[in-house]
């Protein structure tokens, strides 16, 4: 019996070992287009946002930021969803000058995929 | 915090890996207790009885590892969802994974108690939960997530999933059914009854694999020019090997007898277990990883492949250490310093300054030395092999070389070269897998050595070689590069997982000359590894960062 398991046992520790060493390739959402667009100027102070991704993305669970040119940050309300792949929401009171749009998507997975899209308001 | 963000990443990544692992088990477990073990006509249940038993025990301790499996990945996965995204705990519990992944382990947890209960109902309620955790995976798969062709989508995972389990799934129980029944009318009974789901299921894997490259890939420039579509080619590739010697077992077992067939097949179901489950292990990234129809943008040009890939000379001198921009983390370096003016600019498009290209110089010459390392020793390997250079039998030898190399130059900012202390190496995990990567190759040189001193086939120490150089493939297979441009990922990419996938057949063809009971088999197997070992290589050889 004992040597009939040594050839189950090699598999179990070539199991536990290749498990052990996968490295992540995360990137699910991906923003497929948004409005404002990456490097675009549009008019304040109201700036509608919305963004649609490439997967169904978790509304509830995912979160946009305003990042001013001088550091300042401001969390944008919850998004809304018209369509599963959509978030939409509006920035108010937005002074002219550069911004960056942080996201931050929950995709069904899990995973919490992120990025930016830089925009002037005029 | 960051830095326990990226490691409870990595951690969720591999219980995703073990989770699809884990569920291909309990199908491929399912299948052969109830479909491939039952008895007929042609042999009695009594003859049976063993295997059954043990089907079941084995049954039970995948569900019970798939348990683990779930209730580390909820908590890793939840966790890094709370501290990334500031989200409380009770609306994390919301989420479709954690409903999904709840639901798993709930039917998980059920397959390990009615394994163990061997009452009326059991061959009804382990269908259940086995399908419960089959619908559970799907939910939190790519096609669940589609936008368009999401029903179909789904239709296609699903079969592509089941086909994977009952082959892939079933190999395992295949193997230890063999090692547990010696009866030759038993093993040839199961091995021929498993032979047919087989052919059917690699019917069903390709065509639902094929219609779903077509839907997430979407045109040849896709499929070779992102990083899902080399993953799918790598797969493809490994699916192939699996086919061929799933070829040679169905000709065997139409054409010569039991006494002939099971020694030699069950040496050849050892290897398709192994490649399988490195398969399902390729299945876990990709489904990690954005579908290459989604990234029309940056999916990289044949002639931006060519431009970067055609051959060259390799590069034999290094820029020092002290120029290197990772030299020195944490220092402010003024935009105005000469050393960040750009000078140059990748195929894709990522600016190159002075310090960046000391490092793509520094990791190019890291490559190309470690390529002329690796040559050597397929060529030492293959001299061996004819018998008339007795002395090239110490090869492994070189692969001492290749650790010292890999921890001494792969990471310049850590100790000894860098100002990073040794214990830094254990919380990055890139860093922690170099290392790692550097002790596997001094442990094989060390094991293979004793193995060429004393060449018999029998015991564990010549299995460390295969095992090794399977698991090294595995890591080349799945490494991330990091990096911001996805086009620049995709070129490191397009070097790195053709030789994980011939370092994985490196590995199985030497377990092959190991484990085969023929002569004449086994004299096949051992000109395979030497060949992958030389285009392994060269490939490294050819290595370039711009």
């Amino acid at each position: 019996m004992r040597r009939a398991l040594q050839g189950p046992a090699l598999y179990l520790l070539f199991l536990i070992a290749l498990t052990g060493i996968t490295t992540p390739l995360w990137a699910h959402a991906v923003l497929m287009q948004s409005k404002p667009a990456s490097n675009a100027s549009v008019t304040g102070p109201n700036v509608p946002i919305w963004l649609r991704f490439n997967v169904r993305v978790d509304g509830k669970r995912s979160r946009l930021t305003l990042v001013s040119s001088d550091g300042k940050s401001v969390d944008l309300p919850a998004p809304k969803q018209t369509a599963p792949d959509i978030l939409e929401t509006q920035a108010t009171g937005v002074k002219p000058g550069a911004y960056k749009l942080q996201w931050r998507a929950l995709a069904s997975d899990g995973h919490m995929s992120n990025g930016e899209v830089d925009f002037t308001v005029k | 915090m960051l830095k326990l963000v990226d490691i409870f990443d990595y951690l969720a990544v591999v219980l995703s890996a073990g989770t699809l692992v884990g569920e291909s088990l309990l199908l491929g477990g399912l299948v052969f207790r109830y479909w491939i073990a039952r008895s007929s006509a042609e042999i009695s249940a009594d003859d049976l009885r063993g295997v059954q038993n043990f089907t079941m025990r084995w049954f039970g301790f995948s569900a019970i590892g798939l348990v683990v499996v779930q209730v580390l990945y909820l908590y890793v996965n939840t966790a890094v969802l709370m501290a990334s995204a500031a989200i409380p705990f009770k609306e994390a519990t919301g989420a479709t994974f954690f409903i999904a992944g709840g639901i798993m382990l709930v039917a998980a947890m059920g397959c390990a108690i009615v394994s163990r209960i061997h009452g009326r109902y059991t061959a009804w309620l382990l269908p259940f939960f086995v399908l419960i955790v089959f619908g559970a995976s799907v939910m939190t798969d790519h096609a669940a997530s589609r936008i368009s062709g999401r029903v179909p989508l789904i239709i296609l995972t699903a079969l592509h999933v089941s086909a994977t389990g009952f082959w892939i799934g079933g190999l395992p129980f295949l193997l230890v059914a063999l090692y547990v029944n010696r009866e030759r009318a038993t093993q040839w009974y199961l091995t021929r009854r498993f032979s047919q789901l087989a052919l059917i299921s690699v019917i069903v894997l390709v065509g639902s694999g094929v219609c779903m490259s077509v839907a997430y890939v979407g045109s040849l420039d896709a499929l070779v020019g992102t990083s899902y579509g080399l993953m799918l080619l790598a797969k493809v590739t490994m699916l192939l090997a699996m086919l061929a010697l799933g070829g040679i077992n169905f000709l065997m077992l139409r054409r010569q007898g039991p006494d002939q067939v099971i020694p030699r097949l069950r040496r050849l179901v050892e290897v398709e277990v192994g490649i399988g489950i490195t398969i399902i292990l390729s299945a876990a990234s990709m489904t990690a990883q954005p579908p290459a129809v989604d990234l029309p943008n940056d999916t990289v040009l044949p002639s931006h492949i060519w431009a970067r890939y055609h051959p060259v000379w390799p590069l034999l001198t290094s820029p020092p250490a002290a120029a290197l921009s990772t030299r020195h983390p944490g220092q402010v370096v003024s935009a105005e310093d000469p050393t960040r003016r750009i000078i140059s600019y990748t195929s894709e498009g990522s600016p190159i300054s002075v310090r960046v290209l000391n490092d793509m110089r520094w990791s190019e010459y890291n490559h190309h030395w470690m390529g002329l390392i690796v040559l050597a020793m397929g060529i030492f390997a293959l001299l061996a092999r004819t018998g008339r250079a007795p002395w090239a039998e110490y090869w492994p030898l070189l692969m001492i070389g290749i650790g010292i190399f890999i921890f001494l130059r792969g990471d310049p900012e850590c100790w000894p070269l860098g100002p990073k202390s040794f214990w830094s190496t254990f919380a990055d995990p890139e860093i922690f897998q170099h290392r790692a990567a550097a002790l596997l190759c001094i442990a094989f040189a060390i094991f293979e050595l004793r193995v060429r001193r004393n060449p018999s086939r029998e015991g564990f120490l010549p299995l460390i070689f295969p095992l090794l150089c399977a698991v090294g493939a595995a890591l080349l297979l799945t490494h991330s590069h990091d990096t911001s441009n996805v086009r620049e990922e995709t070129m490191a990419e397009l070097s790195h997982t053709p030789m994980a996938v011939v370092g994985v057949m490196a590995g199985w063809s030497r377990w092959l000359e190991l484990r085969l009971p023929s002569s004449k088999d086994r004299a096949y197997a051992a000109w395979i590894w030497p060949v992958c070992f030389v285009l392994i290589g060269a490939g490294l050889l050819n290595y370039r960062e711009f």
